[in-house]
């Protein structure tokens, strides 16, 4: 089977555009969590915050904000890649969204519903999650396989592991691979509806944590044939050596209590990755800050790794949960801290919660050499992904 | 992903306008085919609320949105005519390429009704494109891999794809594959204002079981057919457009791994629908990949509505056509049959988009 790595990285979150700001904003353990600006209305909600991308992404107004994000990211990935347009002819691509142009959509609903008029074309045909792939298709000329992948909230993983399948079946050797969302109406009222959004900035582990807060961007990375990537030069961040994915089966949204399918993805990808559990040092943690799964994941983790086996920190608790773009960011941080020897930290954790026996790497970023790590992703439906990823 | 081992199928579920059941089901339709009753009067093919009640109990469709219940149906009927045990490891692939929508408008009418007071947390979950297949999920028990694809026209195609590649490469030990629609009445009153005046319009599920051959064989299960290779490219055209490349990436590699020349395949299940401009890119793009050999092409879409169910509907029906040798729906007449090479059949969509599906299947 053929080895597959990181090569290129693309980041818009709510610390900003670009890969730089995101690191920056994590390493320094700055929280992007506050009142939302207008995007959607917040009034009558008992949550009005979120991690919103602070600045304008540019491109065409004509384009949804999510593909925005979505072009944004996948732009500088390939850029980072050292992959021109010339090169792209044969890239796989594989997009993830849960909202798709949901926004742009919801607008149309709602004026409609108002007895506004309002464009349909655009907004009916941007709303499906597939919309974003054809674009970033269409925008920047990448023509190999495509497809769009939709797990709820371990989206973003997915589309990595589903681009490394791609490269180790020998299909590609090269994938652009990510996940994008936007906030939405749909989604803020949602959550607010299941009563899982904390009105101040979450804290995932800690005691007295009292839910998620959402949040919204777009992570891309670009994965290649190792072997082709040595041969043309190209730089390299880090290994995928293995993933798991796996389906709990259990409730639309409540996790399996014992954590049974998470601990069989995360025991998927050490297997194929074929490395030991000691071997694992940091675990970017799916870490909601929601009660029931941050104590199931915590439940997880002890039973791979033992009590205190790892590092666990939940970078969710600085730009909030991106949806689908979740994974990939969260992908991309624990690459990152792969490169840098940096553990971002868990933001706002005051108070760890005695039952989750880890060190969640509170408050402060934890400056220590990492060879291997994971970043966990699970979703409704229970939809669990590990993925794991080595330094190079 | 390119399926390059065969897999078999080893169970059909099927619920649409025109069939409910499993492969005999699927077998009596096809010997005598008929347009579903909506179809032939309308542009749209609707499941008859009865044909869902008698495979959802009303205690369990109270808890499930329409097209969940769709999807349930249809696994089940699968899953049971395999026999699979799927304690022993089933993954779940589902292509759609509407999801819930119609939750979706529910959940946001409460709200513009209501306000926050009116939003439904039963209902929120639905509005994500995966609800079918997390009910799904857990309907049968399907714990491996679990995915959704969202891709208009060919998400059902593609779900086959990448669930053959699943089991080829041992990610699964076997694999639930399907598509599920429904006819949401939004999308359907904008059809025309979209540009898919022509479009015949259909919903429902179809799920199949796939597995190796060798555990198939191994626990006694009836094969019911084989899809001997399957791939999916993407051809230029803009979101929403229609190209004007006509060299298929993906065909060349489905007959390539099969080894298959165009000359051997028996027949054609194409994606071809009503939509003008889509149709003649796909007639365009199978003439030029397959030659002066274009054996004879069946479009079901005529006769049961272009929905993602369909896509791995006509996988199952490929497999039949290569054990009879008959095939529907090739011709104007919508009832008559043509006769041809009882051999492995080319299944083929093109979506909008430039979204590209071939695979090979045989008996």
């Amino acid at each position: 089977m053929r080895r597959v790595v990181v090569t290129g990285v693309g980041a818009v979150s709510p610390h900003g555009i670009g890969v730089k700001a995101y690191w920056s904003g994590l390493a320094s353990g700055t929280c992007a969590l506050r009142a939302l600006s207008g995007i959607i209305e917040t009034d009558g909600f008992r949550c009005r915050i979120g991690g919103e991308v602070p600045e304008a992404v540019g491109g065409s107004s004509r384009r949804t904000r999510a593909d925005r994000f979505a072009l944004a990211a996948a732009e500088e990935a390939l850029s980072d890649a050292g992959l021109g347009i010339g090169d792209r002819e044969d890239v796989a691509l594989v997009v993830v969204a849960v909202g798709g142009g949901m926004l742009e959509a919801e607008a149309w609903y709602w004026a409609t519903a108002r007895g506004r008029a309002a464009r349909l074309v655009p907004a009916v045909r941007s709303v499906l999650p597939c919309a974003h792939a054809d674009t970033l298709a269409t925008r920047l000329r990448v023509r190999g396989p495509r497809h769009t992948v939709v797990t709820a909230c371990s989206s973003g993983a997915v589309a990595m592991a589903e681009a490394a399948a791609l490269i180790a079946d020998g299909v590609v050797d090269v994938a652009l691979a990510g996940g994008v969302d936007s906030i939405t109406r749909i989604c803020f009222m949602g959550f607010n509806a299941l009563k899982l959004l904390d009105p101040a900035p979450c804290r995932p582990f800690d005691r007295d944590r009292r839910g998620m807060s959402i949040g919204e961007g777009a992570g891309f990375v670009v994965l290649e044939n190792a072997a082709v990537a040595r041969a043309r030069g190209a730089r390299t961040y880090a290994e995928l050596a293995g993933y798991g994915m796996t389906t709990d089966a259990y409730h639309i949204t409540a996790p399996e209590p014992e954590g049974d399918g998470m601990v069989r993805a995360i025991r998927a990808a050490l297997r194929s990755a074929r490395q030991a559990p000691a071997a694992v040092q940091y675990v970017n943690a799916h870490g909601t800050g929601t009660p029931q799964n941050d104590r199931v994941e915590a439940r997880a983790l002890e039973r791979v790794f033992s009590e205190g086996g790892v590092l666990v920190s939940s970078t969710k608790s600085m730009i909030g949960h991106t949806m689908a773009a979740a994974g990939s960011l969260e992908a991309i941080a624990t690459v990152l801290a792969l490169n840098h020897g940096v553990v971002p930290p868990t933001a706002n954790l005051e108070t760890p919660d005695p039952d989750v026996h880890f060190d969640c790497v509170p408050r402060a970023s934890r400056e220590t050499a990492l060879d291997c790590a994971i970043s966990n992703s699970f979703g409704f439906g229970g939809q669990n992904v590990t993925l794991l990823f080595r330094r190079r | 992903m390119t399926a390059s081992a065969r897999v078999a199928i080893t169970g059909v579920g099927i619920v649409n306008a025109g069939i409910v059941g499993d492969s005999a089901a699927l077998g009596a339709f096809l010997a005598a085919p008929r347009p579903a009753p909506d179809l032939a009067e309308g542009a749209v093919a609707r499941v008859p609320s009865s044909a869902i009640a008698a495979l959802i109990d009303p205690g369990e469709a109270r808890r499930l949105s329409r097209v969940c219940q769709l999807a349930i149906g249809a696994a089940r009927l699968a899953v049971a005519e395999s026999g699979v045990d799927a304690a022993r490891g089933l993954g779940l692939v589902v292509g759609t390429e509407f999801g819930d929508l119609a939750s979706t408008h529910l959940f946001a009418d409460g709200f513009l009704e209501r306000g926050p007071s009116g939003l439904s947390p039963l209902l929120f979950p639905n509005t994500v494109m995966n609800t079918m297949a997390a009910t799904t999920a857990i309907a049968v028990g399907a714990r491996e891999l679990g995915l959704t694809l969202n891709a208009p026209t060919v998400a059902g195609e593609l779900a086959v794809a990448r669930a053959a590649a699943a089991v080829a490469s041992g990610q699964a030990p076997a694999v639930l594959a399907g598509g599920v629609d429904e006819i949401d009445a939004v999308v359907e009153r904008e059809l025309p204002a979209l540009g898919f005046a022509g479009d015949r319009i259909g919903e429902g599920a179809t799920f199949v079981v796939l597995e190796t051959p060798e555990s198939a064989q191994a626990r006694g299960a009836r094969i019911l057919g084989h899809v001997a290779a399957a791939a999916w490219r993407t051809l230029p055209a803009r979101p929403w457009g229609v190209g004007r490349r006509r060299r298929s990436q993906a065909i060349r590699a489905v007959l390539e791994r099969a080894g298959v020349g165009p000359a051997h395949l028996g027949a054609v299940y194409a994606s071809a629908s009503g939509d003008r401009r889509r149709d003649a890119w796909e007639a365009a793009v199978l003439s030029a990949a397959l030659g002066p050999d274009v054996p004879p092409a069946a479009a079901l879409a005529r006769l049961l509505g272009r929905h993602a169910g369909l896509g791995v509907l006509r996988v199952a029906a490929a497999a039949w056509t290569a054990r009879s040798g008959l095939l529907p729906a090739a011709t104007e007449s919508l009832t008559a049959m043509t006769r041809v090479w009882p051999r492995p059949g080319l299944v083929h969509g093109l979506a909008r988009g430039g979204t590209h599906v071939a695979l090979v299947v045989g008996a």
